[in-house]
């Protein structure tokens, strides 16, 4: 099992040589790419205007032969030729580069173009790395489904069991988070949470435990949750955090960066190849973890099929 | 100005014992909590509930129980509807939850307030006490409010301004949360704080500024570099008074004090004076801080009604 994101970056140079592909990559993204080449990681593929391209490789750390560039010079055609080099397994992992997450976000929907396979969701899953001891937990969706129903929620929860088993959790243990542990019709989050919970229940997630709803206080600690009557192996032990929608998901990321300094990655899953995003709460150094996640999602059986 | 625990607790000291109804402590960690309060001079209880359960949970912790006075009540609701009515009827300037889920409190608070004509939404407050920070953090409606709409966000800012009054400070800085990012289309949250702020510039929440951040990445991380340093976090920007766009988002952030190197303290500020709701998982330790909170805010609240 992989419980740090050191255990993931030694893991991932172990899975060979990947290519990941950049639509317009920026100046910041340079220093990272030639970090994971020279540590054998990837081979970049730079997608745009070739003369800007060169200029740009040139005045950084990426050493030209390190990487290769692809001309296109027709900026709304970048994006496009990015995601089809790895659809056709020309390139295995695709990055954000200059594209907004937005134009990045439809284009991989795009039912003709994109890397959605039909009644997949797109989600994110933020990885956590635990302060007191070596553990890896998982939030999601941290930052792409605004207000999921219960079926994309099912999805989502599916896509964060499989990132969970790649990282050798064999049978993940899942909060379905809510602001009150009991089931309660007028809090609607309570609801969608019981339902997951059943389904655990009936093994429709296969080996995984899967409890809700519950509160924050009974998944973090199996003394508060005793006190609340609540008796289960995932209270104190919470492999995957579910959170009810984006509002929450995300400033909850986000809290946990800022107040409880938590290191922190984050991929994309749903996707027939792995996507890496560019998002603030970040840091540079875990940025080279989430292009070593992405090589480990390449391998057979790895999160993205 | 208040700016921590440790000046709560220290007034507390000063300003009690005042009387408090407690609601069923019937649980030796909320006996405990009573317990120390009054050897702490925070109050004089009063003890509402079942009297064989709260005298075993005394016994348990060694409380003698005796010099205080005890009501009678066996369901949930009547014992809390017991201890609000004290509360909005002055017998009490403090009330304080047990072992009893928080929304038959809630109701209470409700129907007192309708009976008192008020108007003031019941919303509460949750404080943060964070390492760095030079001032408390509140996080507001984490509890009462399923999904309140832009009317009830603005009572709630109302209630938190005013506590923040009582705290000392004269103009509270609040951010209005929202899981607002670059994917997804404008979210309900984000366009309820457009609203809000328009509605602050125009004085509709008194004294107070609403902050251009939405999150915490704006928060921490302003207009500077837009990438976090483990490093260099920067805190200085750091609001007063965090609305929380609902319960399910305040609840889950405001509770991670069971995970995060900070302290938490919860009430709700009634028209009438201070209710201390800790959740039923809550310890001893922030059980009692909690309680010190309400008997400095009663203290305000008192001199303020005078």
């Amino acid at each position: 099992m992989l419980s740090s994101f050191k255990e993931i970056l030694a893991a991932a140079k172990q899975s060979g040589v990947k290519k990941l592909v950049v639509p317009c990559p920026v100046a910041a993204d340079l220093p990272l790419l030639a970090e994971a080449a020279a540590a054998g990681l990837v081979i970049p593929i730079l997608i745009g205007a070739g003369s800007s391209l060169e200029l740009l490789v040139n005045g950084s750390p990426l050493a030209a032969g390190k990487c290769e560039i692809v001309d296109e010079n027709d900026p709304g055609k970048v994006l496009g030729r990015a995601l089809a080099l790895v659809r056709d397994g020309e390139a295995d992992i695709l990055m954000q580069g200059g594209a907004s997450p937005q134009e990045l976000l439809d284009a991989l929907r795009d039912k003709e173009q994109g890397l959605l396979p039909k009644g997949g969701v797109i989600s994110f899953v933020s990885i956590f790395q635990l302060l007191k001891r070596e553990k890896l937990i998982l939030v999601t969706d941290t930052f792409i489904n605004n207000n999921p129903p219960l079926v994309e929620k099912q999805k989502i929860l599916e896509n964060a069991l499989q990132l969970a088993r790649m990282l050798g959790i064999e049978a993940p243990k899942v909060a379905v988070l809510a602001a009150i542990e009991q089931v309660n019709p007028g809090i609607p989050s309570t609801l969608d949470a019981a339902i997951l919970s059943k389904m655990g229940e009936r093994r429709q997630f296969g080996k995984a435990i899967v409890e809700g709803p519950l509160d924050i206080d009974c998944a973090l600690s199996q003394v508060a949750a005793g006190r609340k009557g609540l008796q289960s192996v995932v209270t104190g032990n919470v492999d995957i955090y579910l959170v009810p929608e984006i509002d929450t998901g995300h400033l909850l990321a986000e809290a946990l960066v800022f107040f409880g300094k938590m290191q922190t990655v984050g991929i994309v899953m749903g996707t027939s190849k792995p996507v890496i995003l560019n998002l603030p709460f970040i840091s540079d150094e875990n940025r080279r973890v989430e292009i070593a996640l992405a090589c480990l999602a390449c391998l057979k059986g790895g999160i993205n099929g | 100005m208040i700016r921590s625990l440790a000046d709560i607790s220290k007034l507390a000291r000063e300003k009690g014992p005042k009387k408090i109804a407690v609601l069923a402590p019937e649980d030796e960690e909320f006996m405990l909590a009573v317990k120390k309060s009054w050897e702490l001079g925070y109050i004089e209880p009063v003890l509402i509930g079942n009297i064989k359960k709260i005298e075993a949970a005394a016994e348990k912790v060694a409380f003698n129980i005796g010099p205080f006075q005890k009501i009678s009540g066996d369901e949930h609701q009547g014992i809390s509807d017991l201890g609000i009515r004290m509360l909005f009827s002055g017998e009490a300037p403090i009330a304080g939850k047990g072992q009893i889920p928080t929304s038959y409190i809630y109701r209470s608070i409700i129907r007192e307030e309708a009976k008192a004509g008020s108007g003031m939404t019941v919303s509460v407050v949750t404080f943060w006490e964070v390492p760095g920070i030079d001032h408390l953090v509140a996080f507001t409606d984490t509890g009462v409010n399923i999904k309140p709409d832009l009317k009830a966000k603005g009572e709630i800012i109302k209630n938190a301004v005013f506590v923040y009054h009582l705290l000392g400070y004269p103009r509270p800085k609040i951010a209005v949360l929202s899981g607002q990012r670059e994917v997804g289309g404008k979210l309900a949250s984000y366009e309820d704080y457009e609203a809000l702020q328009k509605a602050a510039d125009a004085g509709d929440f008194g004294a107070c500024e609403i902050a251009a951040a939405t999150s915490f990445t704006d928060i921490f991380l302003g207009d500077r570099d837009r990438r976090v340093d483990y490093g260099n976090i920067n805190s200085e920007e750091m609001p007063h008074i965090l609305l929380v766009p609902s319960l399910d988002t305040g609840n889950i952030i405001c509770k991670l004090d069971f995970f995060l190197d900070v302290n938490r303290s919860s009430l709700v500020a009634t028209s009438r004076g201070p209710v201390c709701i800790p959740a039923r998982s809550d310890f001893n330790d922030n059980i009692v801080q909690q309680i010190a909170m309400s008997v400095v805010l009663a203290d305000r609240m008192g001199k303020e009604v005078q």
